[in-house]
Parts: C-alpha cells; sequence; structure tokens
C-alpha cells in the first residue's frame, strides 16, 4: 500500500460573510488522500468549494478546522515563514494565465523566479534551467525575453506550468487549468499535464467544473456540492454509475460536442443556495428530486457503491436512488421549492 | 430573403500607436452569413476571431477604434449598416435585440428590475406604464421566473446569476423581437442553470419563429442548441453548414482540430492537432490565414482559399475542402 | 471588442519624431504640460548662465523701474533684477518640488503596500494615522511645523513631503487591494516568495502605475504651498529669489503702482503649477489608454 503524499481529513473553511455575525461555509468536513503520480478531480459548480480546498492545501487559506497532512507532516497551521520551504513540493497552477503572472517581470524573470528562491544556483545555472523548463513545456525559447502581455493564453498557462515545475514538486493543484484557454488550445495544455505526470510521477489535484476533462484526466473524482463530498470513487466508475442524485444530474447537463448523441436529461430546478445558511441535513436536499423526510435529519455519510466508490445519499441503502425515477410525489412542491432557491436571498 | 443577411463584413481597428505609426487591426475580414427564421446558428471560434466583433458590428455598437470599413448588414431586406442612431434605434432593441455576457454587470444596478421592463417598452412604444408593467409581468413568466409580480421589484443585485440571466432575456423579449443575437448566454453559468437557459431560449425561437444566433466557444452548446453552425477564424468564417454534417465531416483542417480537442475525442482518438497562438490581426498573412498552424499547409495555401462548396448548405474555405475528410483525419491523429 | 487580443504586433519602428508626434496626439494635455515643465527645468539649470544679472545682485541707483530695455521684468526694490530673480526662482520651485516627491513617495509608498497587503490591524492604524495628518488644514500644520522647527528650505521640503504621503499612502493600498484579487500575487505567495519581494518586486512595480500621474500634481501642490508659505513670512525669506518671497516683497509696492514686482514671480508660479498639473493629466491619458479613445 502505496502512502498518500498529501491527506486532507475532514477539511473545514468557514469565511466571514458580508453581513456582520453571518458565516460562509465554504468547505464543511471534505476528506481525500492524494498518492504519488495520481491525479484525484474535484468537479462541481460555484461554490462547491472545490477552489477553496485548492487554497487551502497551499495554505494560501487558512483551515479552519480539520487536518491536511503533506508527506506525512501536518501543515493544517504552521506559519507561512515555516510553510515556504514546503512551497517547492507543492504548486499550483491558477485558472487565468493572464492575470496569475506578474505582467511587470518578463517569461524568463517568472520561470527562474522559483529557482532563484528555492536553490542556490548562480544566474548562468539559472538560465540554463529555465531554458530548460522553457523547453519541457514547449514554450519557443525566444519568448522568454517578452512580457506576459505579447503571449496568447495557451503560452502564458505554458509558462505557469514551467513555473509549478521549476522545483520538481511532488503535488501540484491545477484549479480550473484549461477554464480560460480557447478549445484548440486546451488539448495541448491537457496533453502536456499528462505528459510531465508520466515523465516526473507528480501528483495532481485537478479542480474544474468540466466533466468531460476531469474524465478525460484523472484517476479518481470527488464530486463536490455546497463545500461537502457528495460522491467519490475512480474516475471511470463515477462516470459509468453515477449514484449520487446530485452527480446524476450533473452528469444529464453536460452537453457532449457531438450532436448524434441523444440527451437523457434530468434539469434540475433552480440554482446552487449560496453557502450562507446550509440546510441541516443533506446539502442537496432542497434541490433534489428525490428528497425524502429523512434526508433533512442528518447529513448522510458515504454508503459503498463499489470498491472505493462511495455516494453520500440516504437512497444508496434501498436503491432507489436512480433519479430518472423520480415521479411526482415531489411534483406538488416543485413551484415552492423553485421560489425557495431563488427567493433565498431577498428575503 | 432570410431574416439577417451579413454580408462581406469587414471591420477594422484603426489608431495610431505611441509612436504615431497607423495600426490596423483587421478583426473581421469578409464575414458571410445569414440567419433565417426558425433558425439557430451558433457562432465558434477562439478568442480574436471576431466572434463577439461581429455581433457588435450588426448591433452597430462598435467604438472607436473598431470600425465597420466595408459590407452589409441586411435585416429584414433592408440595410441597417450606418443607420443614423435614431434610425437604428427603432430596430434595435425591438425587432433585433442582443443579450450579452456576464448578465449580472449588463442590468441597470440602480433601477429595480420591473422599471426597467417598463422603460424598455416605453423607450420604443407608446404604452400606459399600466400595460407596460402588466407585459413585464407576462414576459417574466415567459421566461421562467417564479413569483413574477414579486420579481418585479427586485434589485438586480438581489438575483442570482441564471435569475438574472433569465432577466435579461426578458428584457430582450419584451418587445417582440424577431431575431437575438446570444453573446456567449451561458458562460460563467452553473452547468445545471446552463441547460435551463438553453431551453428556454430553444423553446423561445422555436414558439416565436424567431431567427437566433448564438456566440459560444462551447461546441457542446452548437452540437445540442443550434440547426447551423458557422466557424471563424482571423474574422472569417471558415466552414459553416448544418450541425451535424460539420461535426460528422468537418473539412477545414481548423473545424477538424477544433472537435478533435474535445475531451470526448481525445479520449477515443488521442490527441490531436495543438493549437498555437492565434494570428497576428496587424499582420496577417497572405493567403490562407490559418497557414502556419496547419498541418496540410501547401504551397497553394499562399492563395486565399475560395469558400468551396461541399454539399448541401455545407461549405468550408480551405484548398483541400473537397477532398474526402477521413484522409485529412489519418494526417491529424497519424 | 474584448474579443481582439492581438499579441506581439510586429513593431513597425521607433522613431523619436514620430514618438513624440504619437504621444501629442494620444495626450496634447501632457505635451504641453511636458513643454512648460521643461522650459522651466531648463530655465532652472541654465539660470546662472542665461539671466542677465545675479539673482541678488543689486543696482542701487535703479530701483523700482518698470519693465524696459535694461531690465525685462523692471527691478524691485532694492535694485535687483526681476528677470532675472524669477528665472533663479526656478530653480527653488524644483528645489522644493523634486525632494518633497521624493519624500512623499518614500514614506508613502511603503506604507500603502503594507497596509493594502497586509490588512487588519496594520491597515487601520496605517489609514487613521494618515487620515489625523491629512485632516489638519495643511497649511495650517505646515505653518507651525516651520515656525517651530526654524525657517530654512530643509523643513520646508520635509514638512511638505510629510503632509503629502498619505495621499500616495492611500493611493497604493487601493491599488494593493485590486491587485490581490488579480491572481499574481496569490502564485507569488505559493512561489514562495518571502513577504518583502512580494511587496517590492511583484506589488510595487504594479502598484506605483497609478501615483505618477499624482506625483506631478503634487509637485504643483509642493510649489504652491511653499510660495505660500513664504508669501506670509515662513519659510523661505526675502532676499532669497523664491517666487512666493518675491510676490510678498512686491505686494508693497502694488498700492503705490509698482505691479511688476510681484506680477511676474506671480506668472511663473502660475505657469509652473499649470504645467505640473498638465502633466499630470496628460500622464493619466497616457496610462491608462482607455479613459481615452485613440484613434480620431
Amino acid at each position: 500500500m502505496v502512502e498518500p503524499i498529501l491527506r486532507v481529513h475532514d477539511l473545514v473553511k468557514h469565511f466571514p460573510g458580508s453581513q456582520p455575525g453571518e458565516t460562509i461555509h465554504a468547505v464543511n468536513g471534505v476528506s481525500f488522500d492524494l498518492k504519488p503520480g495520481e491525479t484525484v478531480g474535484l468537479v462541481g459548480e460555484s461554490g462547491s468549494g472545490k477552489s477553496t480546498i485548492g487554497r487551502c492545501v497551499l495554505r494560501l487559506y487558512k483551515p479552519t478546522a480539520g487536518r491536511i497532512e503533506f508527506g506525512g507532516r501536518d501543515i493544517t497551521t504552521i506559519k507561512e515563514r515555516q510553510m515556504r520551504p514546503l512551497r517547492k513540493e507543492i504548486q499550483i497552477v491558477f485558472q487565468d494565465p493572464y492575470s496569475a503572472l506578474n505582467p511587470r517581470m518578463k517569461v524568463g524573470n517568472l520561470i527562474g523566479e522559483l529557482v532563484k528562491l528555492h536553490t542556490d544556483l548562480d544566474a548562468a545555472a539559472r538560465r540554463e534551467t529555465v531554458t530548460a523548463l522553457a523547453a519541457r513545456v514547449h514554450l519557443n525559447a525566444d519568448l522568454l525575453t517578452r512580457f506576459p502581455n505579447e503571449l496568447s493564453g495557451g503560452q502564458l498557462q505554458r509558462v505557469c506550468i514551467a513555473r509549478a515545475l521549476a522545483t520538481n514538486p511532488k503535488v501540484i493543484v491545477l484549479d480550473e487549468p484549461t477554464s480560460s484557454l480557447d478549445l484548440s488550445v486546451r488539448a495541448g495544455i491537457l496533453e502536456l499535464l499528462g505528459e510531465l505526470q508520466r515523465e516526473t510521477g507528480v501528483s495532481m489535484l485537478f479542480i474544474s467544473h468540466d466533466l468531460e476533462t476531469v474524465e478525460l484526466v484523472s484517476h479518481r473524482i470527488l464530486v463536490l456540492y455546497l463545500g461537502s463530498v457528495v460522491e467519490d470513487g475512480p474516475s471511470k466508475a463515477v462516470f459509468a454509475n453515477p449514484s449520487h442524485p446530485y452527480s446524476q444530474a450533473l452528469l444529464s447537463a453536460d452537453l457532449p460536442p457531438d450532436p448524434d448523441v441523444v440527451l437523457d436529461r434530468k434539469i434540475l430546478e433552480g440554482e446552487v443556495p449560496g453557502p450562507v445558511n446550509l440546510p441541516p441535513g443533506c446539502p442537496f436536499a432542497p434541490r433534489c428530486p428525490l428528497v425524502r423526510p429523512d434526508c433533512n435529519a442528518a447529513k448522510p455519510g458515504p454508503s459503498v457503491i463499489g470498491e472505493d466508490h462511495h455516494a453520500a445519499c440516504v437512497r444508496v441503502a434501498d436503491g432507489t436512488n436512480d433519479i430518472r425515477n423520480a415521479d411526482a410525489n415531489a411534483e406538488g412542491d416543485i413551484h415552492k421549492k423553485f421560489q425557495d432557491q431563488f427567493i433565498g436571498r431577498t428575503s | 430573403m432570410s431574416l439577417l443577411e451579413v454580408s462581406n463584413l469587414h471591420t477594422h481597428f484603426i489608431s495610431h500607436d505611441l509612436n504615431n505609426n497607423l495600426r490596423i487591426a483587421k478583426g473581421l475580414n469578409g464575414v458571410t452569413f445569414e440567419v433565417d427564421k426558425g433558425e439557430v446558428v451558433g457562432i465558434v471560434g477562439e478568442t480574436g476571431a471576431g466572434k463577439s466583433l461581429t455581433a457588435m458590428s450588426i448591433m452597430g455598437l462598435l467604438q472607436p477604434p473598431a470600425r465597420v470599413v466595408e459590407g452589409s448588414v441586411r435585416f429584414d431586406g433592408n440595410e441597417i449598416l450606418g443607420l443614423p442612431a435614431e434610425e437604428l434605434n427603432k430596430i434595435r432593441g425591438t425587432e433585433l435585440t442582443m443579450i450579452v455576457q456576464s448578465p449580472l454587470t449588463s442590468l441597470d444596478p440602480l433601477s429595480r428590475v420591473g422599471k426597467q421592463l417598463v422603460r424598455a417598452q416605453r423607450e420604443h412604444r407608446n404604452i400606459s406604464k399600466d400595460e407596460a408593467w402588466a407585459a413585464g409581468v407576462e414576459t417574466m413568466t415567459t421566461v421562467g421566473i417564479p413569483d413574477p409580480e414579486r420579481r418585479m421589484s427586485a434589485w438586480p443585485h438581489e438575483l442570482s446569476g441564471g435569475m438574472a440571466q433569465r432577466v435579461l432575456i426578458a428584457l430582450a423579449l419584451i418587445n417582440g423581437p424577431r431575431m437575438i443575437i446570444a453573446d456567449e448566454p451561458t458562460t460563467g453559468l452553473d452547468v445545471t442553470v446552463q441547460a435551463q437557459i438553453l431551453d428556454l431560449l430553444q423553446g423561445l425561437v422555436r414558439d416565436r419563429d424567431m431567427g437566433a444566433m448564438i456566440i459560444t466557444h462551447d461546441l457542446g452548446v452548437v452540437a445540442h442548441y443550434c440547426t447551423r453552425i458557422c466557424v471563424m477564424f482571423a474574422g472569417s468564417i471558415i466552414e459553416t453548414g448544418p450541425v451535424r454534417r460539420v461535426f460528422n465531416d468537418p473539412r477545414h483542417p481548423y473545424t477538424q482540430a477544433l472537435i478533435s480537442s474535445t475531451p470526448k475525442r481525445i479520449a477515443e482518438k488521442g490527441y490531436g492537432q495543438i493549437g498555437g497562438p492565434p494570428p497576428n490581426l496587424y499582420a496577417l498573412p497572405a493567403g490562407c490565414h490559418y497557414r502556419d498552424r496547419c498541418s496540410r499547409a501547401a504551397e497553394v495555401c499562399h492563395t486565399s482559399p475560395l469558400l468551396q462548396e461541399i454539399g448541401a448548405a455545407h461549405h468550408a474555405r480551405c484548398h483541400f475542402a473537397t477532398e474526402s475528410s477521413s484522409e485529412s483525419a489519418t494526417v491529424q491523429h497519424g | 471588442m474584448t474579443d481582439i487580443a492581438v499579441t506581439s504586433p510586429a513593431d513597425p519602428g521607433f522613431t523619436w519624431s514620430g514618438r513624440i508626434l504619437g504621444i501629442t496626439r494620444r495626450s496634447p494635455t501632457f505635451a504641453i504640460g511636458f513643454l512648460i515643465v521643461a522650459l522651466f527645468a531648463f530655465v532652472a539649470v541654465f539660470a546662472n548662465v542665461i539671466s542677465p544679472f545675479g539673482a541678488i545682485e543689486t543696482f542701487s541707483s535703479k530701483v523700482l523701474l518698470p519693465p524696459g530695455r535694461e531690465f525685462w521684468f523692471g527691478s524691485d526694490g532694492n535694485g535687483m533684477d526681476v528677470f532675472s530673480r524669477v528665472m533663479h526662482g526656478a530653480r527653488f520651485a524644483f528645489g522644493i518640488a523634486v525632494p518633497s516627491a521624493i519624500i512623499m513617495l518614500v514614506i508613502g509608498v511603503p506604507l500603502g503596500l503594507i497596509a493594502g497587503y497586509k490588512g487588519g490591524m496594520i491597515d487601520e492604524v496605517v489609514l487613521r494615522t494618515m487620515d489625523v495628518i491629512r485632516s489638519f488644514p495643511s497649511i495650517v500644520l505646515a505653518l507651525a511645523v516651520v515656525a517651530a522647527t526654524g525657517q530654512s528650505l530643509v523643513n520646508v521640503v520635509l514638512v511638505i513631503g510629510f503632509l503629502d504621503a498619505p495621499i500616495f499612502t492611500r493611493l497604493v493600498r487601493s491599488e494593493v487591494l485590486a491587485l490581490r484579487s488579480s491572481g499574481f500575487v496569490d502564485s507569488a505567495v505559493a512561489a514562495g516568495n518571502p513577504t518583502w519581494r512580494i511587496l517590492f518586486v511583484h506589488l510595487l512595480p504594479n502598484a506605483i502605475r497609478g501615483s505618477t500621474a499624482m506625483i506631478a500634481v503634487r509637485m504643483a501642490w509642493a510649489v504652491r504651498i511653499s510660495a505660500t508659505l513664504a508669501f506670509i513670512g515662513v519659510g523661505i525669506q526675502a532676499p532669497t529669489p523664491e517666487w512666493g518671497a518675491m510676490i510678498r516683497q512686491g505686494a508693497e509696492f502694488i498700492i503705490s503702482g509698482e505691479w511688476w514686482v510681484a506680477l511676474f514671480p506671480g506668472l511663473a508660479l502660475v505657469g509652473i503649477v499649470l504645467g505640473f498639473n498638465l502633466l499630470g493629466d496628460g500622464l493619466q491619458d497616457l496610462l491608462d489608454p482607455r479613459r481615452k479613445a485613440t484613434g480620431k
């Protein structure tokens, strides 16, 4: 059994809300392990807490509760000063490469920055490292003397990846690395990431709202809703047999870029509510077409679906968790539920 | 005669840089397409391809230094390009409307939703406030807003993203348009909400026999909600045709690259052609603009390719467009 | 228009004349302001060479002569050439404006960086302190401080620099707050940058842009307030050829009809303040091209 490089246990992150006394429950008890050479995908819509988890793991945020272990070491509450040397081991690539790079620094210096901060190499050796890194991410060397605003989005994201790779990290958090890129450029970035993982064995935490991309790159995935894991398991298993009603709805709302695929959709009503007042039980209960009274009693624990595959739904036990079978039982309530969703913010 | 006929539209950005050199960025280079009643045309392309610029040019919303330098836009048979603002406003916002990106910033933050709906009508028609209010409630119902009477008195900041997008659609519909241009109508919305909005749009087009043009970078949206697709590259439409035909038999290498770079196709066939940096609109190469990124580029590509007819209503701007695509597909994935 | 992302346009070439025309086309305000300030700077540097007489060279027989062939701007009550004195006065204008601007920046900018980046208590303390400084009527505070600490040019410069530092603290702080939400600060933290590098390598070059236009505007203010102080008799004293002191000197003679003693230093003061202000406005246009459409 391989020891995980990153272990997140019961992570909780709250933020103060805009009103005094209000709390935003961004992450509410998320646990997962990341093994060496593995890619774990975090999927969810806005407000699911997926980016917050990524930032907690990097200690850009201080977790409210829970434990984060990196390489066996508890980093949950350590000071930035202690965290700093660890930063060469755990890196991040952000969603928007246009804003993630200091516009006043040249590309070569941006890539070289991490080498400068974490190694004792002299200027010449650093330059060599930077050139090698640029080659590894297939970035033309003549771009190294340019400023970020002279590069395209895809090129900039390669710069970000080169930065993340510069210190041979053990873990890279990828926070929606392709969402702000054009389709034809996305594929190149995904291919590069796969290539780098094969070469270096780096573990990746891949955060995305795009199901198809996550399916393509992840070994395991976690489906998040309102800061909780509603389903987790091997990527193939979750996509073949989504078991939580939310995962099913999410998958059914996906639009495959192929006109010949017949959509079998179960469109959810309403929207993800704001994470200020959480439902007492299952976070998905207010939108769930299969809701029943005990859903609101307590937050359901994970039920086993298959090997390493769990869904946090009370209906899994008796096999009534398929939303396509949602009948008219909730119909009468739909209008009211719909209203609660939307009007929640005004009243 | 189609509802909207855009032909040979050229839009340039003309300015002087700090060295006083005249700089011209050729944003649109002869865009030609039509949108008919009951039809949803999807416009796809990468950043800088000119998707939004096309919409802005049609709507007469260009700001300097952007300027239409050539071409024609006919709505219902009448030329609307270069109409004075007063004339244009008789069409714009009534018969021809637009839904823009980022719904939350597109609503007037200082007016309640209802007031905006009333104002949008009274700007164009002689109608009493009560009538306009009633029409507003009705439209809010049409776009699937629950409890519309109450929503009418909501402030824009009280709306969620999906709700704001519905209000924006309501605003676009309030004067009974015949043609709607939606610029990335679901970008930034959650997947589950995206489906609701697109279903709504599609239903409206069908029920009211409107024409619609959806600008998107999401091929999934085009595949399932559009009848026809226009693929743009460097300010030109390089391939157009019925959605199913183009997806199954793309003829332009760029379209082929685009379709093969979706995760599903990658999972099936592996990584194909890698996209390159967008072409420099200040110095577009002579001949085919895709040449530098194209795996099939040959000597002939130094001359501009014409739009070639491949099949019924299916055209591609490539010298090799009439050759079977299976051949080029092997070039790509091999 | 967001659809157009033009990358690395082939540079069609740089020439000085082209650059000058290009800047003038984009911001005539900047060009005019720059011209005025450059003219005064030239005069300040070469005052010794180009002025016909010394700044305190007296011609006791030629007191209060009206502007004429010998004394272009006339002569003052001590028989000194007003023209030469106005020219030398430019040295004091820059001698006050430049060092006090440097002091404003040296005090104001780091405080703004730290307050904006650290937030919380540090931010509160810095902001409130700055509020206190700004809430005094600056002229009164300057008067009191200069009167208390001794009347020298150095003190005037120090006081002006100190009084205006809060403006840059606020400007830089708000820039930093805006930059924090853009990703590169997070990415600098994630890279393992120590705080000082984040502040001075990453934030400073990006946060200072908005302040450059303000520097020119505050230089105008520095010149004006030092002249005001001199006019009410605090700070620089006659016969130093400082414009404020000269106006004070000349004010006595206005009633008796010798207007030129006060008028010409006054005009010089108006000119340089206008120049700095135009320069500031123009810089803003140039640095933020979205404020102005470029092609006409």
